[in-house]
């Protein structure tokens, strides 16, 4: 090993490698400090890839659930075997992590396994140029050539008053794991981690109970979605508290007592086998000393510049330890987009900055959800002329095929110009069809270019041609 | 191996031609010798290999237009060497292009000057086609300074690449978004550069809108207009000419070239013929030899009588001369319909017979299209000379001036003679300098000698 490197990442999770390989491609000999005894941080570790992987199963344990209605014989009450979900769980991470493992190797990547902090290079100033020190594990110090990548990531945080013991008052890390499936399940927070863990847990066999503060469920999507989605969780028999929050979480041997405020000022008591802390994540930078060497930060978060320059020549940083002005989105293909551009930028090429609002979100929940772009409300907050059009997946053959027929598609647009300004949709493959709209919105589309759009039938993606219809007047199958 | 792509020649060139390639598969040819000649809508050029070697594949055959970056040919290792390890810059690659070491870039001679003015200033200019160009990566490629200011007549690009959301923009507020410079990837033109494209204009109008109408608004007077001015609208025939004039002058290049005409011999003639034609019931002008003479020239020079339909050139094989009539109300141009079959009674008969008509206001709408060449006469005003815009969709306009005995010299004499001033006015997109001259002298040389006996 080598310690003659152009650029240094810390972190291997999403952004980290992505920024890696890139950087190597280029011809860039790169090296990535990882404290984990596995490669892929988060995202393939204790995020996507796991929580992915066990809402494959609830929908497999739906679907043999169903099997009399489906004419399937020889199914009688099926249940889950948790020890063989996370062994199927684990095979397909521990396979995914391998695949990065030879991406490092195929690219000459080093991976220095310890972990790493910034220190001022000899003889800098305070706030100068900064080399990585490997103070454990492979103790070494990594000077490159031409930059260091910040790629840390995030760690689940929690409210106050509600204190995480990783046992009976758990996070995301935990729940992916649990052995045995809750009788009670309550979460705190219905962003992303919770409605997943909620379909997740709901359809495993477990009671659930989702507190959000703000007055909907996911509440960074469109309103329409966040109610569509109430209204199946209803169904499914979630019980989701709007506008509530958990006042006290008191544990005991073998569970905990949940007091929560609910709507109209009510007090609930639930008692639990577990809480789930859902309410966010929060920079990791512990132990990275970057303000030591001088690094700007901004409420725990590194600040960078639209090509993830920090202040400091030679830092950049990306993925969910960053800021750049306001929040940003922590989700994992905006890492490594912003990876991408932070290493092809080191390498001398032209840098050019990621538009935020053409990326996508994708919520698995259970009818999944796929968004881009700006919200109805969003849009009318902005002053556009707001003319949406929306297709229900109910009417749509493939939808009924699959026994699928909740969601819809729905399309924000602006009158003046025909501008696709955002598209919102919830239901059967909701995460795969928002491909279409990013890129819609990334090439400028107007509403009339997805209208003449011809879209296979008989295909879920019909209904985004179908929607596009209804923006201008009226969709052809309703 | 070594792939060999189409260059980016300029900042809003999006494809080019292969005009000829200069070696063939197998041959073998040094680093920075010639390989291919190519034309884009800016320059032609000779394109130097990129490496040493020899041709081991040509992808795209003469006369074929492909984007830039399309790899065109392949250039494999000289035989007797081991691998290629030539140092070729490709796009995205870090190591800094070649230099080449001679400009490798020939403008070629008779489309060096695109500008209105003079062709032969341009030798003293430095222009885009005279700068080394060494074959780089896209986006690689200097910034022109006048590119964000282009002058009204430049040709503009049409393969400006933009999105559906910017064409509908620009459609909204009549823009051309070939005046946009893009910022997306390859240049694309986004939202965000028409959207500051507009602020820009609002706070310093140009002429960049695509609708007439519109230019002929500007510069408004607005608010401080005096009280006592008097507003009228526009005739519809105002504002048809409103409309084509600026089309014209946006869509071609124009340049004009300037000929003195000895009337002397015509003179003679007109005045010996005059009564006779009068009793055959026309008028001998002047301007019956000048149309008789620019039919017998259009003959001679095709290109003259000609048009342009995107990138093809399109000659006609009718000859159809327009006459600019002056109405009190504005102006026409009836159309002379096969000019060349007709002699000169018929051509005076035909110029007396539609001017009439304009005047009585009795042409048929046939009568004013179908042109392929036309004649203005200022010189009826009094006017020395006249620089006349293009009948679009024609290539050529000739301007005749004021017919008046001036001193001239001949044979170290001063003499008086009937003189007056020849206009051509012609599109420089596909009428170069030299055959507007030429064709210019053809006309002199007619008026000037015509046989008296071919009348």
């Amino acid at each position: 090993m080598t310690s003659d490197y152009d650029v240094v990442v810390i972190g291997s999770g999403t952004g980290g490698y992505v920024a890696a390989i890139r950087a190597a491609q280029l011809g860039l000999r790169t090296a990535v400090v990882e404290k984990e005894k596995v490669l892929g941080g988060t995202c393939l570790n204790w995020g996507c890839i796991p929580t992915k992987a066990l809402l494959e199963h609830a929908h497999a344990l739906k679907v043999i659930k169903g099997a009399k209605e489906w004419g399937l014989l020889g199914v009688t009450s099926p249940s889950i075997d948790m020890a063989q979900v996370h062994a199927r769980k684990n095979r397909i991470v521990s396979g995914l992590t391998k695949g990065v493992e030879f991406l490092f190797k195929k690219n000459k990547i080093d991976w220095v396994k310890g972990t790493a902090r910034l220190v001022r290079k000899a003889g800098a100033s305070s706030a100068g140029p900064a080399v990585v020190d490997v103070f454990e594990g492979e103790k070494q110090t990594l000077a490159p050539r031409k930059g260091i990548i910040v790629a840390t990531g995030s760690a689940p945080r929690s409210v106050p008053g509600v204190e995480i013991d990783r046992k009976r008052i758990i996070t995301s890390d935990e729940a992916i794991h649990l052995k045995e499936i809750p009788k009670t399940l309550v979460i705190i927070g219905s962003g992303a981690v919770g409605v997943e863990f909620a379909s997740i847990f709901c359809r495993f066999g477990a009671d659930v109970t989702i507190v959000e503060l703000l007055p909907r469920l996911v509440p960074i999507e469109d309103e329409s979605v966040s109610a569509e989605l109430e209204k199946s969780f209803r169904k499914q028999g979630i019980t989701a508290h709007t506008g509530a929050k958990v006042t006290s979480a008191k544990v005991d041997s073998d569970g905990v007592d949940v007091t929560m405020q609910v709507a109209g000022g009510r007090t609930e008591n639930v008692r639990a086998d577990y809480l789930l802390v859902a309410t966010g994540r929060g920079a990791m930078t512990t132990g990275l000393d970057a303000e030591a060497v001088g690094v700007v930060m901004e409420k725990g978060y590194i600040k960078v510049d639209e090509h993830y320059r920090t202040n400091i020549a030679g830092i950049s940083a990306i993925g969910d330890v960053i800021t750049l002005n306001g929040p940003h989105p922590q989700l994992a293909h905006v890492s490594s987009a912003e990876g991408i551009i932070a290493a092809e930028r080191i390498a001398g090429l032209e840098a050019r900055s990621l538009n935020y609002h053409h990326v996508p979100g994708c919520t698995y929940c259970d009818p999944e959800i796929g968004s881009v772009g700006l919200t109805e409300s969003q849009a009318k907050q902005r002053g556009y002329d707001v003319r949406v059009g929306t297709f229900p997946f109910g009417v749509l053959a493939r939808a009924k095929m699959a026994g699928e027929t909740e969601g819809f598609v729905k399309i924000v647009s602006d009158k003046k110009y025909d501008e696709v300004l955002g598209v919102h949709m919830i239901g059967l493959r909701s995460t795969e069809l928002v491909a279409e709209a990013v890129m819609a919105l990334r090439m400028e589309c107007t509403v009339e270019e997805l209208i003449r759009t011809v879209h296979a039938h008989p295909t879920m993606a019909e209904a985004i041609g179908e929607a596009a219809h209804a923006t201008h007047g009226a969709a052809i199958h309703i | 191996m070594t792939d060999v792509v189409m260059p980016q020649m300029g900042e809003s060139i999006a494809e080019g031609t292969i005009v000829r390639w200069m070696k063939k598969v197998g041959d073998s040819i040094d680093r920075d010798e010639p390989l291919f000649e190519i034309s884009t809508d800016k320059v032609d050029a000779e394109i130097p290999s990129p490496a040493a070697g020899v041709v081991a594949e040509i992808r795209v055959q003469e006369g074929e237009t492909v984007p830039v970056n399309s790899v065109v040919a392949v250039i494999g290792a000289a035989p007797g060497t081991t691998a290629s390890t030539s140092p070729v810059p490709s796009p995205g690659s870090s190591s800094p292009p070649s230099a080449s070491p001679k400009p490798s870039v020939v403008p070629a001679p008779a489309r060096a000057a695109d500008a209105p003015a003079p062709a032969r200033a341009a030798d003293a200019a430095p222009t885009e086609a005279s700068r080394p160009t060494p074959v780089k990566a896209a986006g690689s490629v200097p910034v022109e300074a006048s590119r964000s200011r282009p002058a009204p007549a430049e040709p503009l690009s049409p393969t400006q690449r933009s999105s559906p959301l910017v064409r509908r923009i620009a459609k909204d507020h009549n823009v051309d978004i070939g005046l946009i410079q893009g910022t997306g990837i390859a240049g694309r033109v986004t939202k965000d550069d028409i959207l500051a494209f507009l602020e820009r204009e609002k706070q310093a109008p140009q002429e960049t809108r695509r609708g007439p109408a519109e230019a002929i608004q500007e510069p408004r007077m607005g608010d401080e207009r005096p009280a006592r001015d008097e507003v009228v609208r526009m005739s519809p025939m105002r504002k048809r000419i409103a409309e084509h004039m600026v089309m014209s002058r946006r869509t071609s290049a124009h340049v004009h070239s300037v000929f003195e005409v000895n009337f002397t011999q015509l003179a003679h003639i007109r005045d010996a013929r005059k009564a006779e034609f009068e009793r055959a019931g026309t008028k001998l002008t002047y301007l019956s030899f000048i149309t008789k003479a620019v039919v017998e020239a259009l003959r001679e020079m095709p290109i003259v009588n000609a048009s342009v339909d995107g990138e093809n050139i399109v000659y006609h094989k009718d000859i159809n001369i327009g006459i600019a009539v002056a109405l009190d109300w504005g102006l026409i141009v009836p159309v002379i319909r096969h000019a060349d079959e007709k002699n000169l009674v018929g051509l005076s008969r035909a110029i007396v017979d539609l001017a009439g008509r304009a005047r009585a206001k009795q042409l048929k709408p046939d009568e004013v299209s179908g042109g392929t060449f036309t004649i203005t006469n200022p010189g009826v005003f009094g006017a020395l000379l006249g620089t006349p815009i293009i009948n679009q969709p024609q290539v050529a306009i000739l301007g005749v001036g004021n017919v008046e005995k001036r001193p001239v010299v001949i044979d170290d004499a001063i003499a008086i003679r009937p003189m007056a001033y020849l206009t051509l006015g012609y599109d420089h997109r596909v009428i170069d300098g030299a055959v507007a001259d030429q064709f210019m002298s053809h006309l002199k040389r007619s008026l000037e000698s015509w046989d008296s006996s071919a009348v």
